[in-house]
């Protein structure tokens, strides 16, 4: 029975530990972004570098999933209306469900899977090969030129693939309200524009910037974790990537909570 | 050599950043510290590494760079620190197949008008190596 307690508080002092650990560092983080003295020649070639890397490099595989995962969506969701007799809804549905929440959640997704983990890898590579020492023997700060780029990028590249990954499915669903409700353009932009609430549009782009300022913070800060060993790499990405999967999963409920207040 | 700030390192215990090619190398302390647009820190890195007859290499990293490419690289890194005091760590850790000094010292002196000063550290027992006409430097 001890022993069950004693694990239990363990784990208890260690995810508070983490929490704590990760809130500091986003601060940290936070305030840096804000800093005017953060940005030089160096850190914005970084921030482009990653712009391209993560927004652009990734365009024809994400347009590809778009269109194949967005159809075969939307498919389902317009069967789904019509066959629940839910037709006035329609456009409640387009907007609240699949382009605040489900557009956000695959793209994150995606991002987690491609950047994150290659984020997380980069880091822990740098250390064991001791150039985040080298940046510091230089004077550079490790914040300011590895860590804020990437984690700016993943902000930036979020919202704006998150719009095309919207853009497609809307575009989708245009095709399948024509389709299977006969809708011309004009009734489904009305049918949008009538079911667009400004507070919904805020909360989803508060929810973009939140989960590409973690989906990058986390694996930053794991990779950083790593030892000088070559086999703390595989450890760090493997921690760095579970923890981003429940950053995701929280900042998805948080949002949920603040669009039923 | 009380103000570390000008203190150039190269050492293995600084290698390259492997992400960045060489020239990005070089001009990575005068974008960061003065600066300086990528554009004019390019043209900066690649005239000192055409000094050293390394402009034919200046797009590759540091995996695939020899050692006296990549030794060549770090010192021009060091140099571009502001009133540079570069600081040689065991050379012949990076230069494991060099016999003698004689490579870094034709390397430095290419490029003296860069730093101000130069210490190298190295074991007693390389003391050979060096000979006795390169005793110091600066």
């Amino acid at each position: 029975m001890t022993g069950i307690i004693e694990k239990t508080g363990a784990s208890a002092i260690y995810i508070t530990k983490s929490l704590f650990d990760t809130l500091y560092f986003a601060v940290k983080i936070i305030l840096k972004i804000f800093d005017r003295k953060t940005y030089n020649s160096a850190t914005i070639s970084v921030l482009i570098n990653q712009i391209y890397y993560t927004s652009v490099e990734i365009l024809p595989f994400f347009i590809c999933v778009s269109v194949i995962l967005g159809t075969l969506i939307m498919g389902v969701v317009f069967q789904a209306i019509k066959n629940l007799g839910l037709d006035q809804y329609l456009g409640n549905v387009l907007i609240g469900f699949v382009i605040t929440e489900l557009s956000p959640f695959v793209t994150v997704m995606l991002i987690a899977l491609r950047s994150s983990s290659a984020i997380n890898t980069e880091i822990a590579v740098m250390k064991v090969n001791k150039e985040i020492h080298t940046l510091k023997v230089f004077h550079i700060d490790e914040i300011d030129y590895l860590f804020l780029p990437r984690i700016a990028n993943g902000m930036i590249s979020l919202v704006l693939l998150n719009g095309l990954f919207s853009i497609v499915l809307l575009t989708s669903g245009f095709l399948f309200s024509n389709i299977i409700f006969g809708m011309d353009m004009n009734t489904y932009s009305n049918l949008l524009a009538d079911s667009v609430y400004f507070s919904d549009m805020a909360i989803l782009f508060l929810k973009c910037m939140t989960f590409g300022f973690f989906v990058t913070l986390i694996p930053v800060m794991y990779g950083r974790r790593a030892s000088y060993q070559l086999t703390s790499i595989p450890v760090s990405v493997l921690q760095g990537m579970i923890r981003v999967f429940l950053a995701i999963v929280i900042i998805e409920v948080l949002s949920l909570i603040a669009r039923s207040i | 050599m009380r103000d570390r700030r000008n203190t150039g390192l190269v050492s293995s215990e600084a290698p390259l950043i492997s992400n960045l090619n060489i020239w990005e190398n070089v001009a990575l302390i005068k974008q960061y510290h003065q600066n300086m647009p990528e554009n004019q820190a390019k043209k900066l890195a690649l005239r000192h590494l055409e000094r050293l007859g390394l402009e034919n290499i200046a797009d590759i990293r540091d995996p695939d760079l020899k050692e006296k490419e990549v030794f060549c690289g770090m010192l021009l890194r060091a140099a571009m620190v502001v009133d540079a005091v570069i600081l040689i760590d065991r050379p012949f850790k990076l230069l494991p197949t060099v016999m003698d000094s004689t490579f870094i010292y034709n390397t430095l002196k290419k490029i003296d008008d860069l730093y101000k000063q130069c210490y190298i550290f190295d074991y007693i027992w390389n003391k050979n190596k060096y000979g006795t006409d390169y005793a110091e430097k600066g």
